[in-house]
């Protein structure tokens, strides 16, 4: 497969200059805007006072920041964009790409704005009416985290997208969804209410399955229906705990249900567990996980990179979201750990806890397993959402006291962002260069792609947690956060901190295999084809590096900036916040050790793994998801079909055969369609043949009925 | 004056449905204009009717001035009000539709005929609407069932005829259930009239207990049968899948809505709370509507004509607006009222994008709709929209109608319910998502050569675009209808 030339191959040459240099221009200013937040912030140079006192203009400015419609303006950008783009289409493929990359850049000029009002007491905006019971946005600092990661990375996406999407064929379709995903998943994030959230989730979902099905392969659109399915089944539990919340509380603003939720007995766990469920399917949360290393892989790069570096975040984030409002208590009301309100949270917590490491758990375990380096890449998506829910859990089950968690969670979020994103970023690249995906015929390449095989190199650093990459900072407090679990809680928890450690020595393994498969190992392939030249690809991860490796070596900016200010806007212990999150220290000996203690069992296992071929296991048939379920329902089935048509069951014949055959690729939904064929053609016809008696039989049941249970 | 305005608007449906016979020999255009002009001329004096019964009560006629018990009687509450605009909304954009092509597969000397039935139709309609007088009722029911039986029989094909057979037979069964019950609450009470039904009836039900029972029965029945609720539903697969697009959105989307609603006249106005709190009518009525949202969806899935299963689906719909009914609560019965509305306009537009998607490729089978979204974007894209819209996606008005219907049923403290709604939901998932993925997804099939396209009347556009706005309106401003909806729903005496 040659890459697709958009107009051919003399434009190609001015196409790269033009969008290369401006886009790298425009990655260049976000740094600068980066530092001069920070400058800002440590009131360097007296820059902030100067801000807070001087001149009409700036007053105007800092009016402007106060602007309670910034959130209409942030879904309105990705919106216009997605039809502008739409209207100079494959034609004018500089400016469609230029207004991609430039809109998405205005976007995170518009968060930076919104920083003092988010910071100080959020930004609110309600629109009264609108779907029955009105749509309402809130910026607080949560939200604003997230939505700052978020417009970051899809900016940086975008930009490594220009050049990537020119081995695609159908591009102006794909930013067209893109940019609508990002409208969506923006108005997720900035949700100030549960029907608001649910509206752009749902959006999300649709728009996001474009771009799974992107490459309308047999394969992306098999992975495509499950994604859309469970998309769907998500959105409708999360629709169930809507009705019952805004029933029972009356109010689906995120703030403090607890004491009206407390009086619902066990229905609060049957809310919270439809929403965690809910939320959780989108996050790849363990049991309903499984759509997610299909769907992540068969989508282009730049999708895959925002579907594992930024909308698998959205779930946790709302699992977050959700539990810290409504089943939190009020910040005011609250000054005691041992305070009755907190022990709703402390039961969704253990569970949400479990449910974390068990995700982690098996995601690391299958990812060793794979030699696609995408589904790899999705299996770890799937295990780091573990760390994070786990980090959520925490944060509930330690009610007063779970800030750490909080942070653990909140922190990683931004951290697995960054690294996955690139992550993708590498992968796509070495395809672009060689066509090849899978891991084991790769080998070599850093020395016919240097660039490349740094950024992959900080990556994995960050996402095996050596100190001095950002994946150390988060998981060391996640992992203070599980101590701190089996410290106050219960000791069952000192399971899940060993579990810990070894999904941490799994991960650090996993990506030596593939650092040493891609990069190092010797092979005979001299890649004749392979050309480098400096496109938007290497401006892209080189930023995401650099970023890497500033939040490593200054985890302090981040925690001050976004994360402790959303711990203070949270019913948290603010003495706790004071003595164990401000004056964090990471680079404690202990943690080090830890840090080393992964390291080396991580290599300690690689050897051993490629020596005994660990990483080859195929699981016995009977475990796999597929013989469970379905060999049960084909049983039925036929059973089924015998007690209705007797001897003439077509259960084997013409499609009904799917059911039996151990296809893989026959899906849930496909499979319950054709069972329900065989019901449906066996009684369709005779229930319509059958009148005069569903007649007679139905009108005798209803008097009888009335005659037998009326009181008259 | 203004009581005058009822007993107009079904007198120039009457008139204009006589005229065109002595119309076919001037000029086509002119019934199709004359046609325009009535239907317009009655949305106005509808809306009138609205404002005044808003502002100051029901309205009531009687016919010749005679007295209650002897004469006919037309009575416009603010819900008999709604639903006449409703109709109206509705018909006037199928007429839109239809004027662009009446009329696939009906011969062209048959247009004029067409036109008739469906004048005839609107009136019997606004007479069902407005009656109150249950053997009036009956009467319009039995011109209901004649004109819709030859609309459905108006292709000249084998099997229209038998389909038109079997629903004649089955409404025939079902008007005659109706007058029977009718005859047994005339026979307990000596009245017919709805009003003084109702007083009888609250006096004379522990005396009477045998009759009112079978009445009761009867008529529930009855009116199943017409409104094809689930186990009764055996006659509308078959009407649906060979009548013209046009006569399909008119049955689904109107038709069996207006028998719903005499369903609801019967249950609250004549029989009243008490007789049917005493009988447990509640709890039938949420299990047929539960079980007809169940099966019905489970029967659309293994459909393979898409005609059909949009009929299917019709079935599982009236399951939600018979389980709203049986809620026997306020917020119940709006909700079901507002689902009336927001599945006319939803199936409406689903039969009528299809209805254009045959018209230009001569194709109804769902495996032969890969790639048609790519060759028609507009008819698929509307058609997408009311599909998303039956899965109860929000932004739309099928959202609208699950989010009161689920408050309703807890509010019923009938919190399983809500298990039933989504699990229909997402049957309705199983079956609309494929379709739309295989029209908008997948390459059109090379083999198979695409016949030439015929161009589209822009009538037919025009239509389908104006019910996928208001789709679109009714599910991001609802409020303002619904507003109207507990209002009107206040009148008949629920519980809160």
């Amino acid at each position: 497969m040659k890459p697709r030339m958009a107009d051919g191959q003399e434009n190609k040459r001015t196409l790269k200059d033009i969008i290369t240099t401006q886009s790298s221009i425009l990655v260049g200013i976000l740094f600068l805007m980066i530092v001069i937040f920070l400058l800002f912030r440590a009131n360097a140079f007296g820059l902030a006072d100067w801000f807070a006192t001087s001149g009409a203009l700036i007053a105007f400015f800092r009016q402007l920041m106060r602007f309670s419609g910034w959130p209409l303006v942030l879904i309105a950008i990705p919106l216009i964009g997605a039809f502008l783009e739409m209207a100079f289409g494959q034609k004018r493929v500089i400016k469609r790409d230029r207004v991609v990359i430039l809109l998405t850049f205005l976007t995170i000029v518009v968060v930076f704005l919104m920083y003092p009002a988010a910071s100080s007491e959020g930004l609110v905006l309600k629109l009264p009416g609108i779907m029955g019971l009105g749509l309402g946005f809130r910026v607080d600092m949560l939200g604003y985290t997230v939505l700052f990661i978020s417009v970051v990375v899809w900016f940086l996406v975008m930009v490594y997208a220009h050049e990537y999407m020119k081995l695609e064929k159908h591009c102006t379709r794909f930013f067209f969804f893109m940019a609508l995903t990002f409208s969506a998943v923006l108005g997720t994030i900035m949700a100030g209410d549960l029907l608001t959230m649910f509206l752009f989730f749902e959006i999300m979902t649709f728009t996001s399955f474009m771009l799974v099905v992107h490459g309308q392969s047999d394969e992306s659109y098999r992975a495509g229906h499950n994604y859309l399915i469970m998309g769907l089944i998500g959105g409708f539990l999360i629709l169930a705990a809507m009705l019952l919340l805004y029933f029972f509380v009356g109010d689906l603003e995120f703030a403090s249900a607890i004491t009206k939720l407390g009086e619902l007995g066990n229905l609060r766990y049957w809310i919270m567990a439809l929403l965690v469920l809910g939320f959780g399917i989108k996050a790849g949360m363990a049991p309903v996980h499984f759509w997610l290393p299909r769907a992540h892989p068969v989508a282009p790069t730049p999708a895959s990179a925002l579907l594992s570096g930024v909308m698998i975040k959205v779930g946790a984030f709302g699992i977050l979201r959700v539990a810290t409002s409504y089943f939190f208590p009020d910040k005011t009301m609250i000054t005691d750990y041992l305070d009755p309100l907190w022990l709703t949270t402390q039961t969704i917590g253990t569970a949400i806890i479990w449910f974390g490491i068990v995700t982690m758990a098996m995601g690391v375990f299958l990812a060793l397993q794979q030699s696609h380096m995408k589904r790899m890449l999705a299996y770890h998506s799937v295990s780091q959402m573990g760390y994070i829910i786990m980090g959520v859990g925490i944060a509930l089950y330690l009610g007063y006291r779970g800030a750490m968690g909080y942070a653990g969670a909140l922190y990683h979020i931004i951290n697995h962002a960054l690294f996955k994103t690139l992550l993708f970023m590498v992968a796509g690249v070495v395809y672009y260069h060689t066509k090849e995906y899978d891991m084991y015929k790769l080998g070599g390449l850093w020395k016919k792609l240097p660039l490349t095989a740094t950024v992959c190199l900080i990556a994995c650093l960050g996402i095996s947690g050596i100190p001095l990459f950002n994946g150390f900072i988060s998981k060391s407090i996640l992992h203070h956060g599980i101590i701190e679990a089996f410290e106050y809680g219960h000791p069952s928890f000192r399971l899940a901190e060993i579990l810990f450690m070894i999904v941490s020595i799994g991960t650090a393994c996993s990506f030596i295999k593939f650092f040493y498969y891609v990069f190092i190992r010797r092979t005979d392939n001299p890649y004749p084809r392979l050309k480098r030249e400096y496109t938007t690809l290497d401006a892209a991860m080189a930023m995401l590096g650099l970023f890497i490796i500033f939040v490593g070596v200054a985890p302090r900016f981040l925690l001050g900036n976004f994360i402790i200010p959303a711990l203070n806007q949270t019913a948290y212990d603010p003495y706790f916040i004071d003595h164990y999150i401000v004056s964090l220290r990471f680079f404690t000996w202990e943690d080090l050790g830890n840090a080393g203690i992964v390291v080396s069992g991580g290599f300690a296992l690689f050897f051993l793994g490629t020596r005994f071929h660990w990483f080859h296991l195929k699981l016995p048939k009977w475990l796999s998801l597929e013989y469970v379920f379905f060999y049960p329902g084909y049983v039925f089935m036929k059973q089924m079909c015998r007690l209705m048509y007797g001897d003439k069951c077509p259960i084997d014949q013409e499609e009904m055969r799917t059911l039996s055959v151990d296809d893989e690729n026959v899906s849930f939904t496909d499979r319950f369609t054709v069972a329900l064929k065989v019901f449906n053609r066996r009684y369709e016809r005779s229930i319509i043949q059958s009148d005069a008696l569903i007649y007679t039989g139905l009108i005798t049941a209803l008097l009888l009925y009335m005659f037998v249970f009326g009181r008259f | 004056m203004i009581d005058q305005l009822p007993i107009i608007n079904m007198i120039m449906f009457l008139v204009l449905a006589l005229a065109i016979p002595f119309l076919r020999k001037v000029s086509f255009r002119l019934t199709l204009i004359l046609g325009f002009v009535v239907l317009g001329l009655v949305t106005v004096s509808s809306v009138f009717i609205l404002t005044d019964v808003m502002a100051s009560g029901p309205i009531l006629y009687r016919l010749g001035g005679h007295e209650r018990l002897i004469g006919i009687e037309l009575e416009v509450d603010l819900i008999a009000a709604l639903i006449s605009l409703f109709i109206l909304g509705l018909a006037l954009v199928i007429y839109i539709y239809s004027t662009g092509d009446a009329t696939e597969g009906i011969e062209e000397r048959e247009y004029a005929r067409y036109y008739i039935l469906f004048f005839i139709l609107m009136f019997s309609l606004f007479g069902m609407v407005y009656a109150n007088d249950l053997f009036n009722n009956y009467v319009f029911m039995e011109i209901m069932s004649i004109t819709t039986c030859s609309i459905i029989s108006i292709k000249r094909k084998k099997d229209t005829y038998t389909s038109a057979f079997r629903y004649v037979m089955l409404n025939e069964i079902g008007s005659l259930s109706f007058l029977f019950g009718v005859a047994l609450l005339y026979m307990a009470t000596g009245f017919t009239n709805i009003t003084l039904l109702q007083q009888a009836l609250s006096t004379l039900w522990p005396a009477y207990s045998a009759n009112v029972i079978i009445a009761l029965g009867f008529m529930l029945v009855g009116l199943g049968i017409k409104a094809a609720i689930f186990p009764f539903h055996i006659w509308l697969p078959d009407a649906h899948a060979s009548a013209p697009s046009t006569s399909s959105a008119i049955l689904s989307g109107i038709v069996i809505k207006i028998y719903l609603f005499v369903m609801i006249k019967v249950l609250f106005k004549v029989f009243g709370l008490r007789i049917l709190d005493d009988l447990n009518i509640s709890a039938a009525l949420i299990a047929i509507g539960s079980l007809g949202m169940i099966f019905g969806s489970l029967f659309a899935i293994a459909q393979k004509d898409i005609k059909r299963l949009l009929g299917y689906s019709s079935i599982a719909q009236v399951g939600y607006i018979v389980l709203g009914i049986g809620l026997f609560s306020e917020l119940g019965l709006a909700a079901s009222v507002f689902h009336i509305f927001s599945h006319g306009m939803m199936k409406s537009a689903l039969f009528l994008s299809v209805g254009i998607v045959v018209f230009q490729t001569k194709r109804r089978k769902i495996a032969d709709f890969a790639g048609l979204g790519q060759q028609l974007p507009l008819s698929m894209g509307v058609f997408g929209i009311a599909a998303l819209a039956m899965i109860g996606l929000p932004l739309t008005s099928g959202f609208i109608s699950k989010l009161t219907l689920g408050v309703a049923a807890l509010d019923h403290n009938q919190g399983y319910l809500i298990v039933i709604v989504i699990l229909s939901s997402l049957l309705g998932v199983i079956y609309y998502l494929p379709i739309l993925v295989s029209a908008f997804l997948k390459r059109i099939p090379e083999d198979a050569a695409r016949p030439h396209l015929e161009k589209v009347p822009r009538p037919m556009i025009a239509a389908i675009v104006i019910l996928a706005l208001a789709i679109i309106v009714f599910g991001v401003f609802p409020n303002w209808i619904l507003d109207i909806i507990e209002q009107a729903v206040a009148t008949l005496g629920l519980p809160a």
